[in-house]
């Protein structure tokens, strides 16, 4: 084991010494000295950030010098029972798929850090917040770099606390209409994520029952175990439960993917991630887009083992898999997401559609199997969509730069419904904020697959997948058109964007007197397209068959530490190699072909509509769109039939249940009641008469006894010699009673 | 163990000096029939060939302890009571208890007496010589010198009680 | 015909009775106090009358011993009957009972 490992739990050291630092003192140095405190802050959270990447980074030839073998670092013991053979340590798995994850959430975060120094630049909470960027780090670290479920559990309810107090970062500002927007979204996000952790503590604990143990490595050889003896039923731990084995692997697949639906937004629980972009839009583009809404993804394919024995073992009886149905979800979402992204006008709300859209394409490639490209897109993604996002905040700040240059010169022209995330009021923002302007070009053309951009390679990865497989399962033709449109609402609603954002007339004053912003905000903008160019060089395909130096890195990266099987005929499973990927010339055309059409089509339907802020959108003419996708229908459904029926037991519960029941019926009159009758028995019945009578009982005949007994004692000589006499007597005639009687 | 004779003589005025002394109203008289008493009881050791005891029977008994008392006596003035002497009924009760248990103790010893094995048979007296202070005296500070040593220290302890409390009483004076 | 030691056992027996009556029924301290010393007589006289009928001296020691103790009991009981006269004017028993109940 490379000495280089020991140094894995630094990368969780730094995180908390930064939260330490920005959430006991931190705030007294901003409030101190706004500008020295502000850098200290700041900075000193972004050099924690930096060094835990410069940690991983050395995690990373630590695995290279190891020769890709996983290693475990054991901190301590959490929970051991011995007798029942449980033992579930603080560990960490130093392997390539977690520290692949750990480059991610180092290095995207690092980035962030540095872009909130300049965005968040005057809020008065300066130091709260990059507390909790910094505690949010910690448990994305501990969420990837944990051994065993619960310890990802641990990790995955820490983000997404993280989460809850971000997006509810600004949790006084109300809304328009004086509810309070912010607040509501924070708690949108913990109640729907509630649904996901649910099931994912169920799935730890039947994992646990079937396999015995939470620990990765051991459920998983556990499993393969299982799965090659062919055993039917499974006994759960500590009981004499029998299971088929192949109803406990797919409820606990299923479990897991409902809990990464509720944690990357997958239907049916994708509504909170639209309403977290009431937070920092630094924040929304780390934990609500590059990093923490992919742990769903990260779940699967950790869990790649036993959605790949359910699949084996669906193809063994015919039925359905948990795997397919993990693909279906995510491909339904894909498409899902990308229709609603056509009607939403805020630019972070379009972004974050597109999030959800682009984590279904995860979730589907997951699904089907192809775990390296459900990892590949996710650090593609994490590169563009975080360049979105930071632009798109980017975009905001000069909105609101503008506005209030605007609302400086004309007095009293102050509420005019004016939204600085309304795209609606941008436009031609091309000229006055040109290094957004590039940086943004390049983050959108990657998301919308144009080559040679990121998202190209990663999204071409999944369709040829998809494609590839369509003779083996006919589900994987669905999946392909379900993607391949999805992919072109992609194209089209970024097109849609950048159309309306940067190109023709501004359509409101602020968006005229918009400039650019600082270059600690456009720096990150720069290295995140650069980044967003080039990384689909992690896992070039081979093109015709030839391999380059280059190509599939990624591939035979993730290949230590993702399994693959094949079934083979006799029912055996055999450990296969990954087929490595080739460039499929058709398919990359026809998504190409596909995204270029329609990010032109884009170009042209919104050439030079609307023209003013109160103009409709063209598409509205499209029947079906507006009326059943712009009314997110999910959200409807729940705002209108599950919210009401909640809160009205919520009330009946509260009110009736709890208040007039529980507290004025039982605990007032029964329970409360009954003890003061009780009391009242104890002390005035059974203490004064029953205890005290009988202590003052004993009393009384011990001085009715003392006071016979003491007459006896006269003080008077004579009356103890005579019963020195009696005894003398008594005694004399004792030892002379056998001559006496005689 | 003596002429009968001589034992019953003996024995009567024994008897008749306890009863006297007993009785006497006087104080002074009661001293004096003891002596008599003690004298007797010498004479009843010299006949039991004891003559070092009767002789320590004579000085400390007869002889210092009851010149003690006779002065104790006379230096208090309390040869008779004052007071009515009537006794109460409390009293009376006493005495009665005292006279039966006193008669029981009489009547007990002499049943056992006449039952006994042997009663009134002589059983065979060992001769004995008259018993010489000089071997008395070994076995005293031979067998029975540890005792010997603690009535030294008793007659100590004896001595500085008396002291103090005369001295207690001095002092009391004094102030 | 002898004395047996029968005859001083039950003079012994008598003189003990008048004096153990003496001390129950006298008020006067001091006779009370002489009556003891009866009583102590009477014990005495048995020891020597089995030390001369067992032929064994030791019976003759021991009166040695309790004419000694006799001695100072005399010497402390007068002391103190001397401190009780001084302080009660009186050395009637019946007036003392400080250690009434």
């Amino acid at each position: 084991m490379n000495e280089l490992f020991n140094l894995a739990p630094l990368i969780l050291v730094f995180p908390i010494i930064g939260v330490l630092f920005n959430g006991l003192v931190g705030r007294r140095f901003v409030d101190h000295d706004r500008k020295t405190g502000e850098r200290w802050s700041g900075w000193f959270a972004t050099i924690m950030a930096l060094s835990a990447f410069v940690v991983v980074v050395l995690l990373n030839l630590a695995l290279h010098a190891n020769h890709f073998h996983a290693e475990t670092v054991m901190l301590w013991d959490w929970i051991v029972i011995p007798g029942q053979g449980l033992s579930i340590p603080w560990a960490m798995q130093i392997d390539t798929l977690s520290v692949a994850m750990m480059l991610v959430v180092t290095g995207v975060g690092s980035i962030i850090h540095i872009y909130s120094i300049g965005y968040m630049h005057g809020d008065p909470d300066y130091s709260r917040y990059f507390a909790y960027l910094n505690l949010f780090l910690f448990f994305m670290l501990i969420l990837v770099a944990g051994n065993n479920y619960l310890v990802l559990f641990v990790g995955w309810e820490g983000v997404g606390l993280c989460s809850y107090l971000l997006i509810g970062f600004w949790h006084e500002r109300l809304a328009k209409d004086g509810t309070m927007k912010n607040a509501n979204a924070a708690r949108k996000a913990m109640i729907a994520n509630r649904v996901g952790d649910a099931a994912m503590i169920l799935g730890i604990i039947l994992t646990f029952w079937v396999f015995g143990s939470v620990e990765f490595n051991h459920v998983f050889e556990e499993a393969i175990h299982i799965f090659e003896s062919h055993e039917e039923m499974v006994t759960l731990v500590s009981t004499n439960i029998e299971m088929a084995f192949s109803t406990a692997l797919f409820a606990i697949t299923v479990l897991f993917l409902i809990a990464a639906t509720g944690k990357s937004a997958q239907l049916v629980l994708h509504v909170w991630l639209p309403d977290a972009m009431a937070g920092p839009t630094p924040a929304s583009s780390l934990i609500h887009a590059a990093t923490m809404v992919t742990s769903g993804i990260y779940l699967i394919v950790r869990s790649n083992v036993l959605y790949e024995l359910s699949r084996a073992l669906s193809v063994h009886s015919g039925t359905i898999s948990s795997s397919d149905i993990v693909a279906l979800v995510g491909a339904s979402t894909a498409l899902y997401a990308g229709l609603i992204a056509f009607t939403q006008y805020d630019i972070k709300k379009v972004l974050a559609y597109s999030t959800v859209s682009q984590l279904g394409f995860m979730i589907a490639a997951a699904g089907m199997g192809a775990y390296v490209a459900a990892m590949f897109h996710l650090i593609t993604h994490a590169f563009f969509k975080a360049l979105l996002f930071m632009g798109a905040g980017s975009v905001i700040h000069g909105m609101e730069h503008g506005h209030h240059e605007v609302a400086h010169g004309h007095h009293g022209h102050d509420d005019d419904g004016f939204d600085p995330q309304d795209m609606r009021y941008m436009g031609g923002l091309r000229k006055l904020m040109p290094v957004t302007f590039w940086t943004y070009l390049v983050g959108a053309l990657a998301l919308a697959g144009i080559f040679p951009f990121a998202g190209f390679w990663s999204k071409d990865e999944i369709l040829a997948h998809a494609n590839a497989n369509q003779g083996e399962y006919g589900l994987f033709l669905v999946l392909f058109i379900l993607l391949a449109l999805a992919a072109v609402c992609t194209a089209f609603y970024m097109g849609r964007q950048l159309r309306m954002v940067f190109w023709g007339q501004p359509r409101h004053e602020a968006a005229r007197h918009a400039h650019e912003s600082s270059p600690i905000m456009t720096f990150p903008l720069v290295l995140l397209a650069v980044f967003g160019t080039v990384a689909g060089l992690f896992n070039l395909p081979k093109v015709l068959t030839l391999e380059f130096g280059w190509s599939l890195t990624l591939e035979h990266w993730l290949e230590h530490s993702i399994q693959t099987f094949e079934l083979m005929e006799e029912g055996i499973l055999a450990h296969v190699p990954h087929t490595p990927t080739s460039l499929i010339v058709e398919v990359a055309a026809l998504s190409l072909g596909l995204a270029l059409v329609s990010m032109g089509l884009a170009f042209y339907v919104y050439r030079d509509k609307p023209k003013t802020a109160a103009d409709p959108d063209p598409t509205q003419k499209i029947p079906g769109l507006w009326s059943v996708f712009g009314r997110l229908p999910i959200d409807s459904f729940y705002m209108k039939l599950l919210v009401p029926w909640f809160n009205r037991f919520s009330a009946w519960l509260g009110f009736k249940f709890e208040w007039s029941f529980w507290h004025d019926f039982f605990h007032e009159r029964v329970i409360r009641d009954t003890f003061v009758w009780f009391a009242d028995l104890s002390a005035n019945v059974l203490d004064a008469q029953g205890v005290d009578g009988i202590v003052n009982g004993l009393g009384s005949v011990t001085r009715w006894l003392a006071d016979g007994i003491r007459v006896s004692q006269t003080g008077y000589a004579r009356t103890y010699a005579l019963s020195v006499f009696l005894g003398t007597v008594v005694l004399l005639i004792y030892f002379l009673w056998p001559y006496v009687m005689r | 163990m003596g002429d009968p004779l001589v034992f019953g003589i003996l024995a009567i005025v024994a008897i008749v000096a306890a009863l006297m002394m007993v009785t006497s109203r006087n104080a002074v008289h009661s001293a004096l029939w003891l002596v008599l008493n003690f004298a007797t009881i010498a004479v009843f050791y010299v006949v039991l060939n004891a003559p070092f005891i009767a002789m320590v029977q004579i000085t400390v008994y007869a002889g210092a302890i009851m010149v003690l008392f006779l002065f104790v006596i006379m230096l208090l003035g309390a040869e008779q009571l004052r007071g009515t002497g009537v006794s109460s009924r409390g009293e009376r009760f006493h005495q009665a208890v005292a006279a039966l248990l006193g008669v029981m103790l009489i009547t007990a010893v002499t049943l056992a007496l006449m039952n006994r094995e042997g009663a009134g048979g002589g059983t065979a007296v060992p001769t004995m010589p008259i018993t010489s202070p000089q071997e008395l005296g070994l076995i005293l500070f031979e067998t029975y010198v540890f005792p010997f040593e603690v009535t030294g220290v008793l007659l100590l302890a004896a001595i500085i009680g008396v002291a103090i409390f005369t001295l207690r009483k001095k002092r009391g004076t004094a102030v | 015909m002898t004395a047996t030691i029968d005859w001083y056992v039950a003079l012994s027996a008598i003189l003990f009775t008048i004096g153990a009556l003496g001390v129950l029924l006298r008020r006067s301290a001091i006779i009370v106090f002489m009556c003891i010393e009866l009583m102590l007589n009477s014990a005495n006289l048995l020891f020597v009358a089995f030390a001369r009928s067992l032929g064994d001296l030791h019976g003759q020691v021991l009166v040695f011993f309790v004419i000694v103790v006799a001695a100072a009991e005399v010497a402390v009981g007068l002391a103190l009957i001397v401190t009780i006269f001084r302080t009660k004017r009186s050395i009637n028993i019946d007036e003392i009972n400080l250690l009434k109940g």
